[in-house]
């Protein structure tokens, strides 16, 4: 695999542009938004009895995340207009740095959409780590779908250069979706452990609930930071669990995180990696900075959309043209809900 | 640019990075399917308020407050339409007119169209032609920000109340020395109360050489060059003196009409029987004490004599004026406070006289810092009363709150040089040629030598303007201890 920024994901952004018969360009009902990684529900999870009490490990790590973000920027006659965009932060001898890729704007539409896909997964791998025959019959999902292409290949990259470190992924290590091919997920934790680096993910919202109850909303009154395993995970196949998954309270503060630590990992290895966490990076709200870096670096702010949808519109004469919200045009002041306006 | 908002007589313009418009500049804003336009100034210029700028300035920090450093592959190049927005300005801007038919009328009541508008920078030359301020007696008061000429007429000055103020040291003496020089080179008669010597050298060039107005100079030094010998004195004239200079009370003052009178009648007016008759009069000896030292006082200040040859400099120089125009330097430098109103009392009321009697056609009044010199009661005499004799008086002060609200409210031209003193602003924005946003939001950020004209001789269209250089010997440099600092330095 190539491990530049290949060149193809830019010029199918451009030639995706250049579609000649796209006149309109609605610009209302935007939604920004991050890719958020399906969890699998699973069934009898139950947490562990005792806390892992956790005590911040000094010794100096570099600690490297990865983030992407997605935004529908409009609506055209034909499909829609979506941005996508990753970062890498990373923090070492206590400085911290980024590289951000993008923003990469595609005009997807019925026609090209499965193209687009396809010709973007044979850009960055070399291997087919994705379903071929994959259902592209929800547009809806195009976003969400190339953003998690991108971030793979992020996560690819930032696996095959860090050494002795650890690497921060956004969601979980759940493998056996569309947009994460287990092959794909066990290479990229391969590359990982081939450096001696740990991966570890981070779930920002859990689906995964004990009695009803979100398994990070039900904690005992242990003093923070710790972790708390949780067992007897039984994901529905085709999905598999790459990850053993605990739950992460790291400040006192009344927020804990659903943690996906590498599977084939030692325990203590997996002990040892938060403590590192813990001594190198700040998680002031119980969360790491350098992913919070990097999750706040991708996102996309509304100048930024504004930005490209004027870059659409001038380079790309797009025509804009306001379609009318239907929430707002039937419900008035109630129409609001589906809208970020 | 694109009109975005109006709101009573201010409308605001979104303005984009490639477009420059600043404080003091004029837009265009025309209506092409009205047929109309609208001529707006440009009273501010803000950050526009575009959504998520908080968030991209903040992004960039981490908890530490250390700025993040990093690439940004941009293969897009997305980032300069970025920089684009988040640089977009939003102009306030304050409607002047509209036009109709290449006509002017001050009315703002139409709203042109938000999306069909065009918007452009009006030329300060076009904006002159367009509100016919070019006239017969050009004065070129300096340059504007589009390197064009603000020429304004001189009879625009004519029979109106001008006030220049700024704060110390931004120009106004050069302006007024500007504005001086012209009116003499049209013929004008002007009389300059110069408080501090400034004005003396106005017919000299900076090299010390004689310019064109050497000869239309006439420097009056009170007692020195310029006495009064008691006959020519009118009694009004000098119980004003005694009365408003000398605050004598009206008892004595209606003894010494009595005294005047008598030695009138004999034919004896000179001071020494004034100071015999004053000694022997019966009368209160309260009152003989206090007309004995009002005589006391106008004897030192040395401006009176009985020796009429030496007092015939002033309607000498004023006619010589009227004849072919010039100025009269009234030197109060080195003249005392009592000294100084004296003279000032008698020359206003010299002036009234020779104006009443016709002997005179009309006179431009220059007065600088005119609450050290002017009683009370003149402020109104001098824009009211005055004014319809034919003294048309300019102000030039750095302290605005000492010159009265009624006098900004009937001031016809405003040249207002930088001020930063809020206080300074409020009372020069009381004037009613002008509104408060302009003063306060132009005036503050006004460099050096550059002015603010407001009022009837810019056709209310205030403008800015750096003020000419003028080729004549300055005179009103403060003196320094620190000046040749090598000295001090061991």
């Amino acid at each position: 695999m190539d491990t530049l920024l290949p060149q193809r994901f830019t010029e199918l952004s451009i030639h995706s542009l250049k579609d000649e018969n796209t006149p309109l360009f609605q610009l209302n009902q935007q939604q920004i938004q991050q890719t958020t990684n399906p969890q699998q529900q699973t069934h009898n999870i139950k947490l562990a009895p005792h806390p892992i009490p956790l005590k911040p490990a000094r010794e100096p790590t570099a600690i490297a995340a990865v983030d992407t973000s997605n935004i529908k920027i409009g609506e055209t006659a034909k499909g829609i207009l979506i941005a996508v965009r990753a970062a890498n932060v990373w923090k070492q001898n206590k400085h911290y740095q980024y590289a951000r890729f993008g923003p990469f704007i595609f005009h997807v539409t019925e026609e090209n959409k499965k193209q687009v896909y396809n010709m973007l997964q044979n850009a960055y791998f070399d291997q087919p780590y994705y379903d071929r025959h994959a259902d592209y019959s929800n547009m809806a999902f195009m976003p969400m779908r190339i953003a998690a292409l991108l971030e793979r290949w992020l996560q690819t990259m930032v696996a095959k250069t860090l050494n002795n470190g650890l690497i921060l992924f956004d969601g979980s290590l759940t493998s056996g979706s569309g947009d994460t091919p287990t092959r794909l997920i066990k290479d990229i934790l391969d590359n990982a452990r081939k450096r001696n680096n740990i991966t570890l993910a981070f779930s920002k919202m859990t689906t995964l609930r004990i009695n009803g109850h979100l398994i990070t909303d039900t904690l005992p009154s242990y003093k923070a930071p710790y972790l708390l395993e949780v067992t007897n995970p039984k994901p529905k196949p085709p999905m598999l669990l790459l990850g053993d998954i605990y739950v992460a309270k790291l400040a006192n503060e009344n927020y804990a995180f659903r943690l996906d630590i590498d599977k084939e990992i030692s325990l203590e290895k997996k002990v040892g990696a938060v403590e590192r966490l813990l001594g190198n990076d700040p998680a002031e709200q119980g969360y790491p900075e350098t992913l919070r870096l990097a999750h706040i670096l991708c996102t996309f702010t509304a100048n930024e959309v504004i930005a490209m949808q004027h870059f659409a519109t001038r380079r790309y004469g797009l025509k804009i043209v306001n379609r009318p919200d239907m929430h707002r045009l039937l419900f008035g002041p109630f129409g609001r809900g589906e809208s970020f306006q | 640019m694109k009109l975005y908002k109006k709101e009573g007589n201010i409308i605001q313009i979104l303005s984009f990075p490639h477009e420059t418009a600043e404080k003091g500049d004029y837009l265009l804003i025309e209506d092409a399917d009205a047929a109309k336009a609208l001529i707006a100034q440009v009273i501010d210029v803000q950050f526009a308020s575009i959504p998520g700028v908080l968030e991209e300035l903040l992004r960039s920090l981490p908890d530490g407050g250390e700025l993040v450093q990093g690439e940004d592959f941009d293969p897009l190049e997305i980032a300069p339409h970025i920089a684009y927005i988040q640089d977009a300005s939003l102009l306030i801007c304050k409607i002047r007119a509209s036009v109709e038919n290449e006509t002017l009328s001050p009315s703002s009541s139409w709203l042109p169209s938000r999306s069909q508008s065009t918007i452009k920078k009006l030329s300060v030359p076009t904006l002159l032609k367009l509100a016919g301020v070019n006239g017969k007696l050009p004065i070129v008061l300096g340059s504007t920000k589009d390197a064009s000429l603000l020429t304004v007429d001189a009879s625009y000055l004519d029979g109106r109340l001008n006030i220049i103020t700024g704060k110390k040291e931004t120009g106004k003496s050069h302006l007024s020395k500007l504005l001086m020089s012209n009116m003499v080179g049209y013929k004008a008669t002007v009389v300059v109360f110069d408080l501090n010597g400034e004005y003396v050298s106005l017919g000299m060039t900076a090299d010390g050489k004689r310019n064109a107005n050497y000869d239309k100079i006439h420097v009056l030094t009170p007692s020195q060059n310029f006495k009064v010998a008691l006959k020519q004195l009118n009694l009004h004239v000098l119980l004003g003196i005694l009365i408003h200079a000398l605050h004598l009370p009206g008892t004595s003052a209606r003894e010494f009409r009595r005294i005047w009178q008598s030695l009138k009648e004999r034919g004896c007016l000179t001071l020494h029987e004034l100071g015999e008759a004053i000694s022997s009069w019966h009368c209160n000896q309260h009152v003989r004490d206090a007309l004995l030292s009002r005589f006391h006082a106008l004897m030192n200040s040395g401006f009176f004599t009985d020796n009429t040859g030496e007092a015939l400099a002033l309607e000498e120089s004023l006619f010589k004026a009227k004849e072919h125009g010039g100025a009269v330097i009234l030197n109060l430098r080195n003249t005392s406070s009592i000294d100084r109103q004296i003279v000032v009392e008698y020359m206003l009321g010299k002036l009234v006289e020779l104006l009443t009697s016709w002997k005179l056609k009309a006179v431009f009044l220059f007065a600088e810092e005119a609450h050290l010199y002017l009683r009370e009661t003149y402020w109104d005499d001098i824009v009211t009363r005055m004014r319809h004799f034919g003294i048309f008086t300019t102000f030039i002060t750095n302290q605005p709150d000492t010159i009265r609200e009624n006098i900004y409210r009937q001031a016809d031209n405003i040249f207002l040089f930088s001020f930063t003193n809020e206080h300074d602003l409020d009372v020069v924005s009381r004037a009613a040629r002008v509104d408060a946003e302009t003063v306060r939001s132009i005036a503050r950020d006004l460099p050096p030598h550059h002015c603010l004209v407001l009022g009837k001789v810019v056709k209310d269209f205030p403008m800015v303007a750096k003020v000419r250089a003028l080729d004549i010997k300055t005179m009103g440099e403060t003196r320094l201890f620190f000046k040749d600092t090598d000295k001090y330095l061991s």
